[in-house]
């Protein structure tokens, strides 16, 4: 999932104090799951924005709409019907939700209401964490699913730097060493002989170097 | 000077090695890194210098080692992945073999969060095997990474980074093996305090039969007070601090301690000699660099061999 | 009251909490015309934050949400959830320059088993202690 976080509500009124008729645009997905741009959030942003207006005798329109997915064009020309109503979007999608948005609606500014973080997986309630780079060149199968490159502070492939100790990283204890964990667990398998490899330097051109990463299908 | 490793031939000829280590400092006078290269002129066969420690900008490191070149001193180039990736790195290498920089150690570097620039972005394009590798390729093959030739190949006495301290323990020799097998002549250790687990490390090491496939020298640190002891213990990661060398250190009174710091040094440093497979010491005297002359004469390793 | 005094209070309550039923509702109503409205729920834990900030966008001075004590609630948890979204929409307020304590809670006591009607009335009373609530001009 992608996970997000809204931005302080100084930041979100500052952007928006231009205009008077204002949707504010959930999204359904990922942030709906990390609980910052799903359809409750849009409805508290909304609400909240409406009261501080309210507190200052501002004359604003402000509605709150969700998509399924705010990232898919299929959805996102259901707004067709309703979006002349407004004169800003303040969206609470993804930073890839936002574009969207903004490409197939040219005409009307669109604001983002989220800080964008990480790819990430649930923990708990309230509690999200990240464990992918996206980095288009899978190697969790060396590493006994567990990626250094997301998860070890020094992105290192060859083993954990001097700085690990008792199981967590040297930035900060509450951060487990990715390194510890991948030697366990591929101790656990009897795999850690996998480790004795010099693992190459990574190949980053899979990730950025060439533009936006695409991927065409064919069969699609 | 000529422009042969120091250190190399030391190690070569069998010798039991000595280095230092020399920070450079946050400005850009010169003398600051001349005065320490005073104090460490024919007490030791090559000084280290560190590349932005604990992610502090200070002069760089390239520019220090050719600075101490100057006064005749053989530097031994520090160049951590944090700060610079594979295109740097390997411009650097060159850059530094044509100032006649010969000894190169290879790290990872301490993470930036904890430096005066918490806000970069950290490179660790390489890690730091990958870059001890692509070194020895320039070296010994004349290319750099993608396969590419170089019109002359850098000539670099390789030297790596290993904490026999740090945990997973297991994983430690195998990282060590790694590091040698990637390309490392030799090898600094972190600060040793732990004698008794080092030489546990030792054997193991012995054990893959990979301590005479490289220089192994053992790092020490004196000790100020038993205050630098006990932040050593609880602040800085890496580092095996027993109990017993904090009581030696709050066991004498406070005008004395700097000498017990001094003795225990010497005691390790003496230590180390009997260990099979040791062949040198790196001493670490963190902005104390005036006391490693008197560490290394009384450790009984004066005077360094010279060369022509 | 006196037309100075006069708020207007969302009251939110675990129907399992006050000693007293139905009928009660309706009489507080009365009672209290239109300065309280009662929202009765299975469970705090069923209040949202947007439940809070609705209210006070829409009519009330304050809102209350009044649960069972920690560790009595029959789904568990369902209080904690109440006091970690009073926390939350306190926290948005204040964000906006609204007094934070336009949002309370009132947590029932086992011992001390009261009525609707008196944990309205010491809602109330808290809510006259602040001004009216600057959302809501009145003349």
């Amino acid at each position: 999932m992608i996970t997000g976080e809204q931005k302080p509500i100084d930041e979100i009124r500052e952007m928006i104090s231009p205009y008077k008729r204002i949707l504010v645009l959930g999204c359904a997905s990922c942030v709906a799951e990390c609980a910052a741009g799903g359809e409750k959030e849009a409805a508290m942003l909304a609400s909240t924005l409406r009261i501080a207006a309210k507190m200052r005798k501002e004359n604003v329109l402000i509605k709150e709409k969700t998509l399924d997915r705010q990232c898919v064009r299929d959805f996102i020309i259901s707004l067709d019907d309703i979006i002349g109503k407004y004169d800003v979007v303040l969206s609470l999608g993804c930073g890839a939700g936002v574009q969207a948005v903004a490409e197939i609606f040219p005409e009307v500014p669109i604001i983002p209401a989220l800080n964008t973080g990480f790819l990430g997986e649930t923990k708990d309630q309230g509690y999200w964490v990240e464990s992918c780079l996206g980095c288009g060149d899978c190697m969790l199968y060396h590493f006994g699913g567990i990626c250094p490159l997301a998860r070890c502070s020094k992105q290192l492939l060859n083993g954990p730097c001097g700085g690990s100790m008792d199981g967590r990283c040297e930035i900060d204890p509450d951060v487990e060493c990715a390194w510890h964990l991948i030697v366990d667990r591929l101790t656990k398998f009897g795999a850690l002989d996998r480790l004795e490899n010099i693992y190459p330097p990574k190949d980053w051109s899979r990730k950025q170097g060439k533009g936006p990463r695409k991927i065409v299908r064919e069969d699609q | 000077m000529n422009n042969i490793s120091k250190l190399k031939r030391v190690l070569e000829g069998g010798g039991f090695a000595v280095t230092a280590e020399c920070g450079p400092p946050k400005g850009a006078n010169p003398d600051v890194v001349l005065k320490k290269a005073e104090t460490l002129r024919n007490k030791v066969d090559a000084v280290n210098v560190t590349d932005n420690q604990t992610a502090i900008v200070r002069m760089s490191s390239i520019a220090a080692c050719s600075l101490l070149k100057t006064v005749g001193i053989d530097p031994v180039l520090q160049m951590v992945v944090r700060d610079r990736n594979r295109i740097a790195l390997q411009s650097d290498i060159l850059g530094a073999s044509a100032l006649g920089i010969r000894n190169v150690l290879c790290l990872s570097g301490d993470h930036h969060i904890f430096g005066n620039q918490p806000q970069a972005m950290g490179v660790f394009d390489l890690d730091s095997i990958q870059f001890v590798q692509v070194v020895r390729t320039m070296r010994d093959d004349g290319k750099i990474l993608g396969g590419d030739d170089l019109s002359q190949p850098p000539d670099i006495f390789i030297g790596a980074a290993a904490n026999p301290f740090a945990d997973p323990l297991d994983f430690r020799v195998i990282r060590l093996a790694k590091k040698i097998r990637a390309g490392a002549d030799f090898i600094q250790t972190q600060c040793i305090y732990n004698l008794d687990r080092f030489e546990r490390w030792m054997g193991m090491a012995r054990d893959r039969g990979i301590t005479d496939k490289a220089y192994i020298l053992g790092g020490v640190t004196p000790l100020k007070s038993p205050g630098m002891a006990k932040y050593m213990k609880n602040r800085v990661s890496g580092i095996d601090m027993p109990d017993e060398i904090i009581k030696r250190m709050e066991g004498v009174p406070k005008d004395k301690q700097q000498e017990e710091g001094i003795n225990i040094c010497v005691e390790a440093i003496q230590r180390l000699r009997e260990i099979p497979g040791i062949k040198g010491v790196h001493i670490m005297a963190i902005e104390w660099e005036e006391v490693v002359g008197e560490i290394v004469k009384r450790a009984g390793l004066l005077p360094r061999p010279v060369f022509d | 009251m006196t037309g100075e005094q006069k708020r207007t209070l969302a009251l939110y309550y675990c129907q399992n909490v006050p000693a007293s039923g139905e009928k009660e509702r309706q009489d507080l109503e009365e009672k209290y015309r239109k300065s309280i409205r009662l929202f009765p729920l299975p469970c705090s834990g069923r209040l949202e934050t947007v439940h809070l900030l609705l209210a006070l966008e829409e009519f009330a001075d304050m809102a209350y949400i009044i649960t069972c004590p920690e560790g009595e609630c029959r789904y568990s948890e369902g209080n904690k959830r109440a006091k970690k979204r009073v926390g939350r929409t306190r926290a948005i307020i204040a964000g906006i320059g609204l007094e934070e304590e336009r949002i309370g809670i009132i947590i029932g006591s086992k011992d001390n088993q009261m009525s609707l009607s008196d944990y309205a009335s010491i809602a109330m009373e808290n809510a006259l202690k602040l001004p009216s609530s600057p959302v809501h001009s009145r003349p």
